[in-house]
């Protein structure tokens, strides 16, 4: 069978775990259409708060540029997602086919689809940059209408567009932006319509998120009319927390102070992923007759690049290749049906065959469960116990009434008494079972008091025994106390800020310098110089700061190896370490300000370089090239004419 | 690499080796396979051409070896000389592995046979010699050279392990024995020639330093998964670095090396076959997988010679619309190199191909440190590594010491940013120190980067938030002091208390006695099949499953805290049924609580309009008030879909319809009314199936299966007259259409 639709895993195989809803027959997929009203009001720029960019910025403009970054951002985390944007209340009208220029009435008058919905393009991308900065372009686009614009339209539009750019998608959210929160005071009519057409939306499963904008001299109320479009639940998700989180107070954003576009970019953030499920309602047995059910969440997971894929350059435009596979039998090439395929394993330059049916039984160990073997300390789980991305879970009431309470009181008291749970993990059908440390998280929150961790229970997979590697051996020279002492000065001089560990604050810069690039190359630009790289750490703050500590842990250094360098006669036979042993210790005790290194071995350095600068780097050894690369961080690869060309161009940059 | 081996093992077939024992279900010589075969298929799974195995059978009644005119080797037989053994040796070895009619032939004489193939196969090159002798020690055996042979053993340096099948049960339980028909010398304690002939071969082994044990006792330790070892290699060589050497003077430099400290161990890969072609066509087309897996059954191949591989096919579509289905084929040859952005597609050319990567040299450096107790253990994002000091280098050693004890001293972890080698990505690592009596080293583990974390937000656990605002502390989603107390026990109660060697308590997991369950069975499955074709796979070891439930004498323990909690907690499972009703009439209101149904009477939507048709087919249902008006709202949709399906082009419009159907038929669900779903299902799939729908809509069809909207069966509703063999049918017949 030709299947194209499904996630394309046939490197990764069944093991690698998508985030599949196998109770639903919707896929996996969010869509966000940013709905922005354009108003005069909407219009006037505001004062910036932040007084290293003193540019004034409009709430239509911020929403836009928040939408911009969120387009870029969703591009690398979501590249399967849609999003659109729409803008409504404007003089102009679009919607596909249609606009002023098409004879008819409109459809939607005063709604103007600027990005449709879809995975965006660089095209689109480029367009809706070109908005934000572009005066001449916005001038054309974002001129208010005269009258008010029906909501019920712009909600039926919204509709519309999602009815046939999203069906069947699991995460329909709409996303309004605006300042005005009464759209219809003296219009009744037109104000029930709306709710309708909000049901609507509702009835399709679709979301709407507001983001309220308070006037200067206003603020946004939004039980004046919005408290009757938007539900209380996403209907996708009947365990969503109250629709009002703190979050909401930030997004409130009056023009006194706090900028406009760093609240409005932080809420569209903060909701910008729809969480999903890794599984939902699954036993927890806390004991034998004791269940309750939970559902799983993957908070912590691996963001790589997407693979290169085949290009058609035959068209117009380079095209995407989609790859279809056949499984033909080796002997006749006739196509294979997937009931007939066997599964064998090679044995003694045999093959070992099993039915599908036995196949199947040798991974079933029962059915999907978080078991509870038994309790220990928290500190019983070392470091090092550990194979991958952890699991949250949460409570959930849809199988077992009570769930949440149970489960809270199990999360109290392993915080209390400070223990973690063993648990029997199966987390799917099928799926390899888990022996998991199952601990309590308390709920972290940031300094504006907006959720960072919750609250719920980590299953952290531990590694069997046949997963845990030997130590390699090795002689233990146990530092004495005064070489410790020196380290633990340069330690206290280079905590991290809150002496914790921030993810929020390091992008992944392979990632990021990977879309950089794409992002040039699609967009025509030019390609950028210099990456910019937050986990290159601070060289000059660690100069300056514990340079002079690093200095006497050197000489210090120096003195304890000297001890035990007596200690332990040069004759040894069983290394050589010839050449390491002569190291000019000397010159360095001498000179304590020079390099500090625990190699030993300066005089590669040196050989290299006055071999570099005589023009005869030919006449040193391979291991010699191969050594001063590796010392550098650079690959020790290749022919010696490569390791040469290396060495070469690491010198001249130098 | 693994050294050469070469291993005799020497079977005892004697006549006595055929009775069964007690109420063991096999004979002592079907017991003592056990032992040897695992051995043996072990060595097989390797697929090592150095692993030799040779195969000596004691006892027989026939005589086949070097020196069978020594009326000494009289009644052995070898079997197999040493080599690398395949299935077609283990077959031949599996038709010869039978008790013979005598009791004569001499155990001491097949262990010279072996010594001398052993010595004849290894020469003076580097083995780890080896022999297994598996007997009951019911044979005569003549001790003369006794010494000689402890003394070629030795300095040959060969392994010799003796395994006796023992009589009896330990002493303790001793008895039955005495009045065992078989025997028929009941005036007799013990067989003397049996005690006389163990403990010959005991001290032989003694002083050979082989080893010597029971079967009984090699047999419960096949229970245990051997666990592979691997050889260590360095994943990354190069220096811990604090600040930048090409600039500073001040950079900290220490050479180290990483290893794998966990890395998951992979069950064995299957691969994929079918039956070969000319076999595959006189086969029925099945009617389900069922009976296809009976016919694989009933011809089940005892080698590999019916199958032949699988291989895939790829072809390479682009969208076009003119093309019939919306797509066309191009050649691989055409085909350029690059990557989606969004969904335009940029073209990088082949010697440009890594220009997206980062550019990048090889170092572990140091970022900064935060305290332990400020790090939540679950950012731990990856399997682990240990960092050590580069090997033979004293000072490195020395240096690196010093960094793992400050780290230990002040309850500090490191942050430090690994490229492992030129050009590869950097990643954010964790770095811990490692102390213990005879090993020092720092411990990494993987940071999440700000791209890898999903905020997704959650309500807090010991407090209720109402939609006002207003925080709540007595809800009945939190726990009350009963519930609270109760849990407390109850988790005091389970602890695990394991205890070491000693038996002293130890607070650690129990890691070391966890085994792979999935990577042991698929082994021991194979080793199985591959000695007993004809058999079913025999269940999983329970050393296997020995954590899949809490330990037994745990749970009695703390029977009277579970009950206490399960008293207290009142938790009540939704019965499956009510999870699809609508438990109420009640329709969702927004958050000001206005009741949007009203509104909506008023407007008297009479057809469902095929472009807002789901919210509308909803509302029609929510508010019908007879059977009539449902009827009437699934015919109308029905059309609409049908619609659909008609002027789709290609599968433009598939994903709509399938969220029509899935709306139908969970609405259908939940209002009881199966039979409308499956009226429509059974008239939809006819109409595909008879291409009345605009062509061939086969692969609609099939995303209809995929997407799970087949029948609604009784399993999901009790109104349903569909058996969920009738749904499962109903979905597959059509498939091999």
């Amino acid at each position: 069978m030709a299947d194209s639709n499904p996630p394309r895993d046939d490197e990764v195989g069944e093991e690698e775990e998508e985030e599949i809803d196998e109770s639903n027959y919707k896929t996996v997929k969010d869509a966000v259409l940013f709905a922005i009203e354009v108003s005069d009001s909407m219009l006037v720029p505001r004062p910036s708060a932040d007084p290293k960019k003193p540019v004034e910025e409009s709430p239509v403009t911020a929403a836009l540029r928040c939408a911009y970054h969120l387009m870029q951002q969703r591009i690398i985390s979501n590249p399967q997602d849609m999003m659109g944007v729409l803008l409504y209340g404007t003089q102009a009208s679009k919607f596909y086919d249609e606009d002023e220029g098409s004879r008819g009435d409109l459809s939607y008058p005063n709604c103007y689809l600027f990005t449709d919905l879809d995975i965006p393009s660089a095209q689109e991308v480029k367009d809706l940059r070109a908005l934000v900065e572009d005066e001449g372009k916005a001038r054309d686009i974002l001129v208010p209408a005269e009258k008010q614009v029906s909501m019920a339209n712009v909600l039926f539009c919204a509709n519309q567009i999602f009815t046939s750019k999203a069906p069947n998608f699991l995460s329909r959210r709409l996303f309004i932006v605006t300042d005005n929160d009464s759209p219809h005071t003296q219009d009744k009519a037109l104000r029930s319509a709306a709710t309708v057409r909000a049901k609507d939306l509702y009835d399709l499963g679709v979301t709407i998120e507001l983001f309220p904008i308070s006037q200067p001299e206003h603020e946004f109320d939004s039980s004046k009319f919005y408290d009757d479009i938007i539900y209380k639940t996403s209907p996708n998700d009947p365990d969503a927390p109250a629709y009002l989180q703190p979050d909401s107070k930030a997004s409130t954003a009056t023009g006194d102070g706090i900028s406009l576009l760093n609240t409005l970019l932080s809420s569209v953030n903060s909701r910008s992923v729809p969480r999903r499920t890794h599984f939902s309602n699954m036993p927890l047995e806390l004991g034998p007759n004791l269940k309750i059910s939970v559902s799983g969440y993957i908070l912590f997971r691996r963001q790589a690049p997407a693979r290169n894929c085949y290009v058609w350059l035959g068209g117009e435009k380079p095209e995407i290749v989609k790859g279809v596979t056949t499984q033909i039998a080796d002997d006749t090439a006739r196509t294979v049906e997937k009931w007939e395929i066997r599964k064998a394993y090679k044995f003694g330059g045999d093959q070992v065959v099993f039915t599908p049916e036995e196949q199947k039984e040798l991974k079933n160990f029962g059915d999907p469960v978080i078991r509870i073997i038994g309790f220990k300390p928290a500190s019983a789980l070392p470091f090092w116990a550990n194979m991958k991305h952890p699991y949250f879970i949460y409570p959930s009431e849809e199988d077992y009434v009570g769930s949440t309470r149970v489960f809270s009181a199990l999360h109290q008291t392993l915080l209390r008494q400070k223990k973690i749970a063993l648990v029997w993990f199966i987390p799917r059908r099928a799926a390899n079972p888990v022996l998991g440390a199952m601990m309590a998280g308390e709920e972290k929150v940031d300094e504006n008091g907006v959720q960072k961790y919750p609250p719920g229970m980590w299953i952290m997979p531990l590694p069997y025994a046949d997963d845990v590697r030997q130590n390699p051996e090795t002689t233990l020279n146990v530092a004495p106390e005064p070489l410790i002492d020196q380290m633990r000065v340069i330690v206290q001089q280079l905590q991290l800020p809150k002496a914790c560990y921030e993810p929020l604050k390091y992008p992944n810069p392979s990632l990021q310098w990977h879309y950089r690039i794409l992002q040039a190359l699609a967009l025509d630009e030019d390609l950028p110089e210099k990456p910019e790289d937050k986990t290159v750490p601070k060289y000059r703050q660690i100069d300056k700061r514990a340079g002079d500590y690093v200095l006497s842990w050197a000489d210090e250094l120096e003195k304890q190896y000297a001890t035990i360098a007596v200690e332990k006669p040069a004759s040894s036979t069983l290394v050589k370490r010839g050449a390491k042993n002569r190291a000019p210790e000397d010159e360095e005790s001498s000179k304590p300000a020079k390099k500090v290194k625990v190699e030993a071995d300066n005089n590669i350095e040196e050989e290299v370089r006055r071999h570099y600068q005589k023009n005869n780097l030919s006449r040193l050894t391979v291991n010699i090239l191969k050594d001063f690369l590796t010392s550098h961080g650079r690959s020790g690869v290749g022919k010696k004419a490569d390791l040469i060309d290396r060495v070469e161009q690491f010198l001249e940059s130098g | 690499m693994a050294d050469k081996e070469a291993t005799v093992y020497i079977v005892d077939l004697g006549r006595s080796m055929g009775k069964r024992y007690h109420d063991r279900e096999v004979t002592d010589l079907e017991w003592a396979m056990q032992y040897v075969w695992d051995r043996i298929s072990g060595t097989v799974a390797t697929g090592r051409k150095t692993a030799g195995i040779g195969m000596i059978g004691l006892r027989t009644d026939d005589t086949s070896n070097d020196l069978e005119d020594d009326a000494d080797f009289a009644n052995i037989s070898v079997f197999s000389g040493i080599k690398q053994f395949l299935m077609p040796d283990i077959r031949e070895l599996s038709e010869k592995i039978v008790p013979s009619k005598t009791n004569k032939g001499d155990a001491i004489s097949a262990i010279v046979l072996a010594i001398q193939m052993i010595i004849i196969h290894c020469k003076k090159l580097k083995y780890k010699r080896r022999i297994v002798l598996v007997t009951d020690g019911k044979g005569p055996m003549n001790t003369d050279s006794l010494s000689e042979i402890t003394k070629k053993i030795k300095e040959d340096n060969i392994e010799l392990i003796i395994l006796f099948v023992a009589d009896a049960p330990p002493v303790s339980v001793r008895g039955p024995d005495f009045d065992d028909p078989d025997y028929g010398v009941k005036e007799e304690d013990k067989d003397p020639q049996k005690a006389e002939n163990e403990a010959i071969l005991r001290s032989l082994a003694e002083d050979c330093d082989g080893a010597y044990g029971t079967l009984e006792q090699a047999v419960a330790e096949l229970q245990i998964p051997r666990v592979k070892s691997v050889r260590v290699t360095a994943t990354f060589k190069g220096f811990l670095q604090l600040g930048n050497p090409e600039e500073y003077d001040t950079a900290l430099r220490i050479p180290v090396e990483r290893y794998f400290r966990t890395h998951a161990a992979k069950p064995p890969s299957a691969s994929q076959f079918v039956l070969r072609s000319d076999l595959a066509a006189s086969q029925e087309q099945p009617e389900s997988s069922a009976t296809a897996a009976a016919a694989a059954q009933e011809s089940q191949p005892a080698d590999g010679n019916s199958l032949t591989n699988v291989r895939n096919l790829r072809a390479y579509q682009v969208p076009d619309e003119e093309a019939p289905g919306g797509k066309r084929d191009v050649e691989l040859g055409d085909l350029a190199k690059g990557y989606e952005y969004g969904r335009t597609a940029v073209h990088i050319s082949e010697t440009d191909l890594n220009i997206t990567t980062l550019e990048t040299f090889a170092a572990l450096e140091l970022l900064g440190f935060i305290q332990s107790d400020r790090y939540d253990r679950y950012m731990h994002l990856s399997t682990t590594n240990i960092i050590i000091a580069q090997r033979a280098n004293d000072k490195a050693a020395l240096a690196l010491s010093s960094f793992i004890h400050a780290l230990f001293e002040l309850e500090c972890y490191a942050v430090a940013r690994l490229v492992v080698k030129e050009n590869k990505p950097p990643i954010v690592v964790l770095l811990a120190p490692s102390i213990e009596p005879d090993y020092e080293c720092l411990l990494e583990a993987q940071l999440p980067f700000a791209e890898d974390v999903r905020t997704y937000r959650f309500p807090p656990l010991d407090k209720v938030l109402t939609v006002s605002g207003k925080v709540v502390t007595q809800h009945r989603n939190l726990p009350n002091e009963d519930l609270m107390d109760a849990m407390e026990k109850y988790v005091l109660g389970m602890e695990l208390n394991d205890t070491d060697e000693n038996g002293d308590p130890v607070d650690t997991l129990p890691i070391e006695d966890s085994f792979s369950p999935v990577l042991h069975r698929t082994d021991a499955a194979i080793r199985f099949r591959a000695i007993h074709p004809n058999k079913p796979i025999p269940p999983p070891s329970e050393t296997l499953t020995k954590f899949s439930n809490p330990p037994q004498d745990l749970v009695e323990k703390s029977q009277p805290q579970l009950e206490k909690l399960i008293a207290v907690a009142g938790v009540k499972k939704v019965p499956p049924k009510a999870k699809g009703r609508k438990r109420t009439r009640e329709t969702e209101k927004p958050l000001s609580g206005l009741d949007v149904d009203a509104l909506l009477h008023q407007e008297k939507r009479a057809k469902i309009s095929p472009n807002n048709a789901i919210p509308e087919f909803k509302q029609t249902v929510a508010q019908a008030e007879n059977i009539e008006t449902i009827k009437e709202a699934v015919k109308q949709m029905s059309a609409i879909l049908e619609d659909q399906i008609r002027h789709s082009l290609g599968d433009a419009n598939y994903d709509r319809v399938t969220e029509g159907m899935g709306t139908m038929r969970e609405e259908l669900l939940a209002y009881e009314e199966p039979a409308l779903y499956n009226d429509f299902l059974r008239q939809l799939k006819e109409k595909v199936l008879q291409e009345r729908l605009g062509g061939d809509r086969r692969e609609l069809w099939w995303l209809i299966r995929r997407s799970r909207l087949g029948l609604i069966d009784r399993a999901q509703s009790d109104q349903s007259e569909v058996t969920e063999e009738e749904a499962k049918a109903f979905m597959s017949a059509s498939a091999a259409n």
